[in-house]
């Protein structure tokens, strides 16, 4: 299934970019950019995965991802940087977050994820997106900060009736499917 | 036998004690000498009674406040409020806020505000309700907790910076290590710069961390002395530097002020180029560090002096933060414009 799966990574260190692509050229199709105007570009339907880095000069990660949001296309999108996320992540639309620095396992682990997840409904991506902030905001913040913020207990509501109105898909995949579907980010630990 | 300091030990006995503490005096004398301020005030909020204690605290004598509305030692955006809320609680009886130990602000005399606990009492007097506020000035204590709040801050985001900032580097690293080893040997001297940019960076953040310490005894430093000194150990190329004449002394700790000129040269250099032209200059009320570069451009000007803010790819994004901790010690304001001449423009205030 992997393939013939294309993944663009967008970063404006050009040897981050030729490390990814040597990490993950066996596997998959993969396509570079070193910005984010190059990236929009290079995007196309047959993209399935975007590896986004945040902080780039002139367009910025966060504007590449909303104007592939806009834009409509089928795809998943990790944001791979070293920006601390913060409680903005919420309104953010990407599917999966990962710190740098990062290696070969990582990535590929993470790809093959939001593979599996892109072959659900919108339903599952969007719930997995939301797993993902709140388990990406339980790592990063303390109790106290979770506690008084207004976005975090936005995404844990948003998350519980999503797994409501889901709970027949759910059921029908079996408890192994789902967990490793939803298994906290590779690489990352949950913290408490 | 055990034997507790009895009142006869004291050399009175406990009659005399009794009497002693039944008398009017006593406690005059307690509630006027006491460390707390006390103010007693009817349901209209005119002041009945102020201790000596109110002069110390807020600046009047007792005699000038009795008589007066409450609300002269209140700040102005709380007068409406407190004559509301005592309106509500004569009509209600029920207390809206805790009447122990709050923390609110009073006005002095001279405008400022001065940080209150506050304890309030009720009783009645001759058939009247007369309200009485305890209130210890906890000024320091404030000042004390704020600074500490900013320094836990500043550790927050120094351990930020350390664990953040330093990743995209690592990551450029293991990549390019990656590089290398499947084949494009060259791709390892890149290395070194990759190294040198993690230095700048543990050496910028060490030298965030000593500026954020306030300043010792400030001494008056000749700006034309410490500028030329800072010049000298900056990387500046061909740029070239112009000191006004007027420049004069300011009272600084000098090698903290030679830190912040280091820091605006470089950025000015950073931005400017080696062409640069850089002119300190004497401001009415401090000095000011201009360039012909491109000024500001797109660049945030509310972001420039945060940590970690750069628009160039191997800045480390302190330079400016540097600066404004330096001014900040010191006590002093440090403003980003754009010069007449398009350039870069930091003016720096000291009085």
């Amino acid at each position: 299934m992997t393939g013939d799966a294309t993944v663009l990574v967008v970063d404006d260190e050009p040897r981050v970019c030729e490390a990814f692509e040597l990490w993950l050229e066996e596997t998959y199709r993969v396509v570079t950019s070193t910005s984010g105007e190059e990236a929009l570009e290079r995007m196309d339907g047959s993209v399935d995965v975007v590896l986004l880095d945040r902080h780039m000069p002139g367009m910025s990660g966060d504007e590449v991802l909303a104007e592939i949001r806009d834009a409509g296309y089928d795809c998943r999108v990790a944001m791979v940087t070293a920006v601390d996320p913060d409680f903005d992540i919420a309104d953010m639309a990407f599917d999966h977050y990962v710190s740098k620095p990062v290696d070969s396992e990582t990535l590929e682990s993470v790809i093959d994820r939001l593979l599996g997840i892109g072959q659900y409904d919108t339903h599952m991506t969007d719930l997995y997106g939301i797993s993902q902030k709140i388990t990406t905001l339980e790592a990063e913040k303390s109790r106290s900060e979770l506690s008084r913020s207004e976005e975090y207990a936005d995404l844990v509501d948003r998350q519980q009736r999503l797994e409501g109105e889901m709970g027949d898909i759910m059921a029908s995949l079996g408890a192994d499917d789902v967990e490793q579907l939803f298994e906290v980010a590779a690489g990352r630990e949950r913290e408490e | 036998m055990a034997s507790f300091g009895s009142s006869k030990e004291l050399g009175v006995s406990t009659g005399e004690l009794d009497s002693l503490v039944q008398d009017t005096e006593f406690f005059r004398s307690l509630v006027e000498n006491g460390s707390d301020a006390i103010v007693s005030i009817d349901e209209h909020s005119t002041i009945l009674y102020a201790n000596e204690s109110v002069e110390r605290v807020f600046g009047y004598r007792p005699e000038e406040l009795i008589g007066e509305k409450l609300t002269t030692i209140m700040p102005d955006r709380f007068h409406a409020e407190h004559l509301d809320a005592v309106d509500r609680y004569l009509d209600t009886d029920e207390r809206e806020l805790d009447w122990n130990d709050i923390q609110l602000p009073a006005e002095h005399r001279n405008g400022e505000e001065i940080a209150l606990s506050i304890t309030f009492e009720e009783h009645s007097y001759e058939g009247e309700r007369v309200f009485s506020g305890i209130m210890r000035d906890i000024s320091e204590r404030a000042e004390r907790e704020a600074e500490l709040e900013r320094q836990n801050e500043r550790l927050e985001r120094f351990a930020s910076i350390v664990s953040h900032d330093l990743r995209d580097p690592i990551q450029t690293a293991r990549a390019t290590l990656a590089v290398a080893r499947a084949g494009d040997e060259a791709a390892l001297d890149e290395l070194d710069g990759v190294f040198d940019r993690m230095e700048d960076l543990v050496d910028d953040v060490l030298t965030l961390a000593k500026q954020g310490r306030t300043v010792g005894e400030p001494e008056p430093v000749a700006l034309a002395s410490v500028v030329a000194d800072a010049w000298e150990t900056t990387d500046t190329g061909g740029a070239t530097l112009v000191v006004d004449d007027e420049v004069s002394t300011v009272a600084a700790d000098r090698e903290r002020l030679r830190t912040l000129f280091e820091n605006l040269f470089h950025n000015a250099v950073e931005h400017g180029g080696d062409g640069a032209t850089i002119r300190v200059a004497a401001l009415e009320n401090g000095f000011a560090v201009d360039d012909d570069g491109p000024g500001f451009g797109d660049a945030d000007p509310d972001q420039l002096f945060d940590y970690g803010y750069t628009t160039t790819a191997d800045g480390t994004g302190f330079g400016l933060s540097i600066v404004d901790e330096v001014a900040r010690a010191h006590g002093w304001s440090v403003t980003a414009t754009t010069g007449e001449d398009g350039g870069a423009r930091f003016e720096v205030v000291t009085r």
